[in-house]
C-alpha cells in the first residue's frame, strides 16, 4: 500500500495502557536511581532507569512512557534539555523534575518550560509515590481529553467520510447477510438462520431510511425550509400531542410520562412543525434511554421573555466527558445501551439546529446513574394586536404537523 | 486444531454474518463489540488472527485498539486485518500499514467479498505456520 501524500494525520494520542504505567527515571546518582526504582516498582509501576539524558531520551523515543522523572543537574545533556526534548517527542508525556534545595529556582524554570511538578531532595518514599500518582493522574486526563479532541477534529475534517460511513453501515450488514445466505445454501438446518437474517435485513433497511430522513430534516432546517414561520405555538397542545403518540412506547418500556406546565396556554414564537420535531426527539430519547420503572417528566414555565421547557429522564445519565460532544452529528455515547436503542445519531444535532434557528438555546444537565435533563429556552410569543388573529389562523392550519413528525 | 479468529466490530449483524461464514468454513470465532472488550477478549482467547473495525463506539476506536494490541505482551505478532468502509474510494485516506499507530497486516473494504476474505485469512495463517509463528508485524503488504 502506498503512502498517500495527503495521508498525513496528526499524532494520534494514545490511551493509557491497561498495563502498569511506565516510568523512566533519569539521574546520574546510582543510589537515587536504585531507590526510585524500588519505591516506584513497589507501587506496581514499570520502571526503567538511565544514568544520563542521552540514554534516557533514546528509550523515551521508542517506548513513549507515561511519566519521566529527571534530575535537573546532570553531566552531559541537562535536565532542562531533557524536558524540552521530551516535549518534542510527545507533549503528552508528563515530566517531574528532581532537584536539590540549592537549585529550587531552576525547578520553577523547569515547570515554566513544561514540567508538571518537582521533587526537592531529599524526599521520602511517600513523597515520591504521591508525586508520581498525581503526575499519572495528570497523564490520564491529558490522554483522555486529547483523544476526544482528536476525534472531533477527525470528524470535522472528514465529515463527508463519516456521513457516508453511517449510510453504508446498514448496507454493509445487509450485503454480508445476503452473501453468506448465498454461500451456505448447501449447509443443513439453515431455515432458522435464514428467517432470522431476513428479519435483520428488514430492520436494517428501516434504520437506513430513518437515518436518511433525519439527514434530510437536518438540511431542511439549515436551508430554513422547515423553520420558516414565526407564529404563536401552543406548547401544551404540542407536548400533550407528542406524549399521546408515545404512550404506547412508554408503556412497553415501563416508563411513566408526565406533563407539568406552569400556565396554560404556554405560547412560544416559532414554527409549529419545528417545535414539534424538537420535542418529539427529546421525548423519544428520554423514553428510549430510560430504565424500566423510570419516569419522563416534561415541564414548562415562562421566565421573563422566554419559555423554558425541561425534558427529564431517569436513565443512566451521560458521563461528563461526553457532554460537549453530545450535539455533534453522529456522536453516540458508547456502551451497550446506546447500541441497543439503535438511534440515527442525528436526533440531538437536529434539536440543536432547530433551537438555534428559533433563537433559543438547549443545554443538558446530567448525573450518572440518576438521569438527564434537557432544557430548552424559546422566545415567548408576544401578543401583537392585529397580527394575532392572522398568526393564529396560520398556526391552526399547520396543526397537521403535530405529532406526525417521525 | 481449529484456528481461532477474533472479530472486533460494533455492528452485531456484520459480526453475525461474517462469523457464521467463517464457522461454516472450519474456524472458531469469538466476537467483541468494541476496542476495550476486544483487547480483553484477545488476551483471554489468544486468537490466531484479529479482524478489526475502525469506527466503533468512538470514531477512531480501531486505531487505538490496534496500538494497544501491538503493545500487549504476546499479542504484538498476531495478524490484524482491518475491515472498514471508511477508506474505500476515498483516495486521500489511505493509511500505510507501517504507520506505527496502525500496524495492520491487510486492509479490506466493507462490504468484503467473503471468499476473498477466507483465502486471505488462510494464506496468512499458513505463512504464520511456516515461519513458526515468527513475529512479522508488517507482514505481506
Amino acid at each position: 500500500m502506498d503512502e498517500s501524500p495527503h495521508g498525513e494525520m496528526p499524532g494520534v494520542p494514545r490511551r493509557l495502557d491497561p498495563h502498569p504505567p511506565r516510568i523512566v527515571v533519569i539521574d546520574d546518582d546510582y543510589a537515587m536511581r536504585l531507590s526510585c526504582r524500588q519505591i516506584l516498582a513497589k507501587s506496581g509501576y514499570q520502571v526503567e532507569t538511565f544514568e544520563d539524558g542521552a540514554h534516557g531520551l533514546d528509550s523515551i523515543l521508542t517506548t513513549k512512557p507515561d511519566l519521566v522523572v529527571v534530575d535537573l543537574k546532570m553531566p552531559g545533556i541537562s535536565g532542562m534539555e531533557v524536558i524540552s526534548r521530551v516535549k518534542e517527542i510527545d507533549p503528552l508525556i508528563v515530566i517531574v523534575v528532581i532537584t536539590g534545595y540549592p537549585t529550587i529556582g531552576s525547578a520553577v524554570d523547569a515547570i515554566k518550560s513544561g514540567a508538571f511538578d518537582f521533587l526537592p531532595k531529599p524526599f521520602t518514599p511517600d513523597e515520591l509515590r504521591l508525586v508520581a500518582k498525581r503526575a499519572l493522574e495528570r497523564r490520564r486526563l491529558l490522554l483522555e481529553s486529547s483523544r476526544l479532541e482528536f476525534e472531533r477534529e477527525f470528524l470535522k475534517r472528514r465529515f463527508v467520510t463519516f456521513v457516508s460511513h453511517q449510510l453504508k453501515t446498514p448496507l454493509v450488514a445487509i450485503h454480508q447477510y445476503l452473501e453468506v445466505l448465498e454461500r451456505m445454501e448447501d449447509a443443513p438446518d439453515t431455515a432458522t438462520k435464514r428467517r432470522e437474517w431476513h428479519q435483520r435485513c428488514l430492520k436494517r433497511t428501516d434504520g437506513l431510511l430513518a437515518i436518511i430522513d433525519d439527514w434530510l430534516t437536518l438540511s431542511e432546517i439549515e436551508t430554513s425550509d422547515l423553520a420558516r414561520r414565526r407564529v404563536s405555538v401552543n406548547l401544551g397542545e404540542i407536548l400533550s400531542g407528542i406524549l399521546d403518540v408515545y404512550e404506547e412506547l412508554a408503556a412497553e418500556s415501563d416508563v411513566e410520562l408526565t406533563l407539568d406546565l406552569a400556565e396554560d396556554p404556554l405560547l412560544v414564537r416559532g414554527d409549529p412543525n419545528c417545535v414539534s420535531v424538537l420535542f418529539d426527539n427529546l421525548i423519544v430519547n428520554a423514553i428510549k434511554y430510560n430504565r424500566a420503572g423510570g419516569d419522563v417528566r416534561v415541564s414548562g414555565e415562562r421566565v421573563g421573555g422566554e419559555v423554558i421547557v425541561a425534558v427529564s429522564d431517569t436513565g443512566v445519565g451521560i458521563p461528563e466527558k461526553y457532554r460537549t460532544f453530545l450535539f455533534d452529528e453522529f456522536f453516540r455515547v458508547g456502551g451497550d445501551a446506546a447500541r441497543k436503542t439503535g438511534g440515527t445519531g442525528l436526533g440531538l444535532p437536529i434539536c440543536k439546529r432547530i433551537v438555534s434557528e428559533l433563537g433559543g438555546k438547549i443545554e443538558v444537565e446530567s448525573e450518572e446513574g440518576v438521569g438527564s435533563t434537557f432544557k430548552v429556552w424559546l422566545p415567548v410569543y408576544r401578543d401583537d394586536a392585529g397580527l394575532q388573529a392572522e398568526e393564529e389562523a396560520a398556526a391552526r392550519s399547520s396543526d397537521i404537523g403535530v405529532g406526525a413528525s417521525k | 486444531m481449529r484456528k481461532k479468529i477474533l472479530i472486533i466490530d460494533d455492528d452485531p449483524d456484520f459480526r453475525e454474518a461474517v462469523s457464521s461464514f467463517l464457522e461454516i468454513n472450519g474456524f472458531e470465532v469469538v466476537q467483541a463489540e468494541n476496542g476495550a472488550r476486544g483487547l480483553r477478549m484477545a488476551k483471554r482467547e489468544r486468537p490466531d488472527l484479529v479482524i478489526m473495525d475502525i469506527i466503533m463506539d468512538e470514531r477512531t476506536e480501531g486505531f487505538f485498539a490496534i496500538q494497544e494490541l501491538r503493545r500487549s505482551p504476546g499479542m504484538s505478532g498476531v495478524p490484524v486485518f482491518v475491515l472498514s468502509s471508511i477508506y474505500s474510494r476515498i483516495e486521500d485516506f489511505t493509511i500505510a500499514p507501517e504507520r506505527a499507530w496502525l500496524e495492520h497486516d491487510e486492509f479490506l473494504a466493507k462490504p468484503v467479498n467473503l471468499n476473498a476474505l477466507l483465502s486471505r485469512i488462510r494464506r496468512r495463517l499458513e505463512s504464520e505456520e511456516e515461519s513458526g509463528g515468527a513475529v512479522t508485524p508488517l507482514g505481506e503488504t
